[in-house]
């Protein structure tokens, strides 16, 4: 065994040197060289500042842009926190969200779960619907929806509030990515909010539309992957030919 | 399931079938020691390790003397894995200041029984990851200790497989080869090309490589992000050719810097099973008689394809309770519909479900969506692909070698129907091959459901140093049957080496991490020492002429007979404990039960 241990030694001392440090070097300097967008992280620099990049999600929250795919990194498209919300499919949670309640009593939304998010994306989108009990009961002194009351609505178990969608609302609008960084939306999510924001820029709906139509990818090679809409990428095209104005 | 969907699957196999026999034959070359075209570049670097590390490739081994190397090389890997870990902190290249007193806030600790588990982890294939890399380990830890890591035990598994089929192929002797020459040869002739060239495709789809530090950027709505950087490609390349499945970062190869088109979505795939298909034609060649190796190949095949379409079919059928809701679940070409929780919209549910049937066929583990997040029959398929030992195209080299185990219990099986000794490819399988076939396919059961049941029932002090959290199953992300289908998901992936997860379940704790590292060794070693054994005793035997007694091994009635064992040996040791998971779990998601 002792004439076997010495090899292992300098085998793995000359391996980490060649594949640990020249390996990665070299694939560096040609990467580099042949493709620096890339290799640099295809960050999209808008007057000479880095606002994202075109591969990562970042989040939107405003009516006038486009909206990504709720997130799990963080609290919300935090890039140094990747991953999904690793809850099941008869996970309650998941279903219809969680509140905590701290040392003082307030309570928060510790996770908004799929029913909520369905009830936003139909407000939000003006998208009609039907509820067992009017969404007016659950809004705060402002007029805003209280998460709060509509996820313990959804969690009472005896007499649940029951909210259903007049359309089908696209399974990625409502459900978390893996990375929680999806830069994408499916087209028909994507079509889904372009009233919304056609109406708070104050532009038509087909100008919307046939923004999205150019900014949607479709499959590798025809047939490969999902056709998709890069978020970042086409609210900035909105941007660009659109600015909107407070 | 929609033609395009079933065209994508074809495709890829498609893919996978041309690449079997060129370089198939081109890994048997390598291994029989002859000159290929590769040698006039790397001819001079193999000579120069062998000069410096005093290797005498052309001195044969015994089994033992072989296993010995073996055991040599995996000491010092994890000596240098647990090391660099450790020391992290006063190593250059660490741009976050990971394990310093400078550390960001969302840093992780690098404690004494993480470096532990992932050392253990990295030698032996499996790239489990208790650790968050995105907020654990910096740049040198990721090129030197963990990516080294997975080219070196990628290579071990192929050196034991190259081994085995030596004890098939030669007669009479004592030797099957030498062990530092394989694994030299294989890294620099088989590994490390193939990694140049789909390290830069990665990069021209998106994927980064570069030693930047991490870039801030600032957002339209004016928020901060920050968008961690580093030397990516690099290791995702050899991450897929070698099985590993380490994530560079956290999510994997969902994150859109590790997998950002779905291009680069079906190379990785290609190179995960590209290795171990192409060792079913070298074993068909060494053997001389590639129906042999295309009779496994068959085998595997058959396996892949019920399992990911049932994977497909579970997945965008999606889960009713979320459909009630409203939510559409049927393909309509614009949107992916289906189980949508934890994919990504570039991949939809095809390249989802066909990535997660190929990482768990093979030993890869690397993901490109939750698993945790499937439906219950969808995550059933890259759980029992594990606990059957991960033996279509499997692991690189661990696939060949276990479905070779899988055969010699075959043709035992086979042998006891028409009172037969059992004979396989020439060779007699005698009582020592079978002992040696079943010590391994029990040891990695056993410790499976062992502990398995352990973290089911112990109990810790809250706040203690083995489980913070407490109870073992406080561990868990969710609760009911899914809670317990984390926990059995944890121990089939590393008894079986496969790395990826139900990730929910919190495993960072000196209980999970020690429990998990003790799992990937005897699922490694239990599995590499009786190969080993049993292609030392094959070599030695004589060769037997083929007669009409013979049960014929490239032809259909062994395939049948195969995938039988396989499924049978699976089936009878885990059904009990999958029904108390994704089996229960899915009538309660059918009559709308959640937890």
């Amino acid at each position: 065994m002792r004439k076997e241990l010495l090899p292992g030694l300098r085998l793995m001392l000359v391996l980490t040197i060649v594949l640990g440090l020249g390996y990665p070097a070299v694939m560096t300097l040609l990467s580099q060289a042949i493709f620096p967008k890339q290799a640099n992280g295809s960050l999209v620099v808008v007057d000479g500042k880095v606002v994202g990049s075109s591969l990562i999600g970042q989040s939107f929250t405003e009516p006038q842009y486009f909206h990504p795919r709720p997130s799990s990194a963080g609290s919300g498209y935090d890039a140094t926190q990747s991953g999904g919300s690793n809850l099941g499919p008869t996970s309650a949670k998941l279903l219809y969200g969680a509140v905590t309640t701290d040392s003082a009593g307030k309570k928060t939304v510790s996770f908004d779960g799929i029913e909520d998010r369905i009830v936003h994306y139909c407000v939000e989108n003006n998208i009609p619907y039907t509820s067992s009990v009017p969404l007016s009961q659950f809004e705060n002194a402002k007029g805003k929806l209280d998460d709060v009351k509509l996820i313990e609505a959804f969690n009472d178990r005896k007499k649940p509030l029951i909210f259903t969608p007049k359309i089908q609302i696209p399974a990625d609008a409502v459900t978390g990515s893996a990375s929680g960084l999806d830069p994408d939306i499916s087209p028909a999510n994507a079509y889904l909010q372009a009233g919304r924001v056609a109406k708070v820029r104050h532009i038509r709906l087909d100008q919307v539309r046939t923004l999205i139509a150019q900014a949607t990818t479709k499959p590798s090679l025809g047939f490969i992957g999902e056709p998709r809409v890069n978020v970042l990428l086409l609210n900035l095209a909105l941007n660009k030919k659109y600015p909107f104005r407070k | 399931m929609t033609f395009v969907g079933i065209l994508q699957i074809l495709v890829f196999f498609g893919i996978i079938v041309g690449l079997t026999k060129p370089v198939g034959t081109y890994m048997y070359r390598v291994f029989e020691g002859e000159r290929t075209f590769m040698h006039r570049v790397l001819g001079p670097l193999e000579r120069l390790i062998y000069r410096i590390s005093g290797i005498h490739p052309d001195e044969e081994q015994s089994w033992l003397r072989y296993s010995g190397s073996l055991i040599s090389i995996s000491i010092f890997s994890f000596l240098f894995v647990y090391l660099i870990q450790r020391l992290q902190g006063y190593l250059p290249l660490n741009p976050l200041h990971f394990s310093t007193p400078h550390a960001p806030s969302f840093a992780t600790a690098m404690t004494p029984d993480l470096a532990f588990n992932t050392a253990i982890s990295f030698l032996t294939n499996t790239n489990w990851q208790s650790y968050s890399p995105d907020t654990t380990m910096s740049y040198l830890t990721q090129m030197t200790a963990l990516a080294v890591q997975n080219f070196v035990s990628a290579a071990v598994g192929i050196a034991v497989a190259v081994a085995l089929i030596r004890g098939f192929a030669r007669h009479t002797v004592k030797t099957i080869g030498n062990f530092w020459a394989d694994v030299t040869r294989c890294i620099l002739y088989i590994l490390l090309p193939i990694c140049v060239l789909s390290t830069l495709f990665f990069v021209w789809q998106g994927s980064i490589q570069n030693f930047n530090g991490p870039v801030t950027a600032h957002t339209l709505e004016g928020a901060r992000q920050v968008i961690e950087q580093g030397p990516l490609a690099s290791q995702l390349s050899i991450k897929m050719l070698g099985t590993n499945g380490g994530g560079f970062f956290n999510a994997n190869s969902a994150h859109p810097y590790e997998n950002p088109t779905p291009l680069s979505n079906v190379l990785q795939m290609v190179l995960i099973f590209l290795l171990g298909a192409s060792l079913t034609y070298m074993f068909g060649k060494a053997v001389k008689n590639t129906k042999q190796g295309w009779a496994v190949f068959t085998a595997m095949s058959v396996l892949f394809f019920v399992g990911v379409f049932v994977c497909y079919w579970a997945e965008q059928r999606g889960n009713p309770i979320i459909e009630h809701m409203g939510v559409a679940s049927s393909y309509t070409g614009t949107q992916p519909g289906g189980n949508m929780e934890g994919k990504e919209v570039r991949f939809g549910i095809v390249q989802s479900t066909l990535f997660a049937t190929v990482t768990t066929d093979a030993s890869c583990g690397a993901v490109n969506s939750m698993h945790d997040s499937y439906t219950p029959l969808g995550g059933l398929v890259p759980l029992f692909n594990m606990q059957t030992d991960e033996v279509i195209f499997g692991g690189v080299g661990a696939g060949l070698y276990g479905m070779l185990l899988y055969a010699i219990i075959a043709v035992f099986i086979g042998g006891l129907m028409v009172g037969r000794t059992p004979e396989y490819v020439g060779k007699k399988i005698e009582q020592k091959e079978v002992k040696m076939a079943i010590i391994a396919i029990l040891a990695t059961s056993l410790c499976i459901l062992l502990f398995t049941a352990l973290s089911s029932v112990s109990q810790f002090k809250s706040g203690g140093y083995w489980n913070p959290p407490g109870p073992t199953t406080a561990n868990t992300n969710n609760n009911g049957p899914h809670g317990f289908s984390e926990i059995l998901y944890a121990y089939s992936s590393g008894a079986a080496n496969n790395g990826s997860a139900f990730a929910g379940l919190n495993a960072n704790t000196p209980w999970y991490n020690l429990t998990l590292a003790i799992d990937m060794f005897v699922g490694r070693f239990l599995f590499i020492i009786p190969a080993l054994a049993i292609a030392g005793s094959l070599a030695k035997k004589k060769m037997v002429p083929v007669t009409s007694g013979t049960l014929p091994t490239d032809g259909t009635l062994f395939v049948i007979l195969l995938i039988g064992t396989v499924v049978l040996i699976g089936a009878l040791t885990y059904f009990p404990a999958l029904s108390l998971g994704p089996i229960v779990e899915h009538f309660q998601m059918l009559s709308g039960k959640v937890f």
